[in-house]
């Protein structure tokens, strides 16, 4: 793996995506740039990520648990 | 089980459901895991469990062990479909079969061991990656970088480093990522 694609499968580990107009969560534009190797790797590295995000949290919560949160509130 | 935090979740309580989606996220993801060449699954997974908690209210229980969570398997797939379909994006392949959902408890032993290896973490990785908890998807890099008076890329290999020297330390102490990750 490239540096430049390591750096595009970081920004697909966050849990962090905009919304798109209709209201629905948007992919990672990132995500677009890598090829079917580079995916995979973003999506086991998530993955592995998650699981220690939950372990470090003290509700046990990842950070995509606290990103659909987040949005849950917001739209309260 | 975790039809138990039901009465909860369809009454409106967010925490409840949190606690429901930290029991069985590790698991829908990696239902999704034949959807990762043609979707991005981190948001289908989040767009999944929205579907999930706005239907809560008027969900029915079949008689059946983790209703909820088979419920939600079946909106992920959708949610995946639906978005491959957008994007005109080539199927899964065939071959690989359907990922049994379960729901998972807490595990205070990995909890010990990850809260240890992050304290070993040099200064700038371990800024990167609690930017990142903090944070807790909320906001995008640029902002977290910024925030760090970090540039992007910077940022982005800084947090590289941290997950990779995390995974080392774990593995050093038994704990292996992948075992743990196996559904």
């Amino acid at each position: 793996m490239t540096p430049e694609e390591e750096l595009l499968v970081e920004q697909v580990v966050t849990a962090h995506r905009q919304r798109r107009g209709d209201g629905s969560i948007a992919s990672s534009p990132a995500w677009h740039d890598l090829d079917e190797a580079g995916r995979l790797v973003a999506f086991d590295e998530t993955a592995r990520q998650r699981r220690l995000e939950a372990a470090l949290d003290s509700d046990g919560f990842s950070s995509t648990v606290r990103a659909l949160l987040g949005r849950i509130q917001l739209a309260e | 089980m975790s039809d138990a935090l039901l009465e909860q979740i369809a009454a409106g309580d967010s925490r409840a459901f949190g606690q429901w989606v930290a029991g069985c996220e590790q698991s829908l993801r990696a239902s999704l895991r034949k959807f990762a060449s043609s979707v991005d699954t981190e948001a289908v997974l989040q767009e999944a469990l929205l579907r999930v908690w706005q239907v809560a209210p008027r969900f029915q229980l079949d008689g059946r062990p983790d209703a909820l969570l088979r419920f939600a398997q079946v909106a992920a797939r959708n949610v995946a479909l639906s978005e491959m379909r957008r994007l005109g994006s080539k199927p899964p392949a065939e071959e690989l079969p359907e990922v049994a959902v379960a729901f998972a408890s807490p595990d205070p032993l990995l909890r010990a061991a990850v809260v240890e290896c992050k304290d070993k973490l040099p200064g700038k990785p371990r800024l990167a990656l609690e930017q990142r908890l903090e944070s807790a998807g909320g906001d995008d890099d640029h902002v977290l970088a910024e925030r760090v008076n970090m540039k992007l890329n910077t940022f982005l290999q800084n947090f590289t480093r941290a997950r990779k020297l995390l995974a080392e330390c774990l593995k050093q102490r038994g704990v292996d990522l992948d075992a743990e990750l196996s559904p």
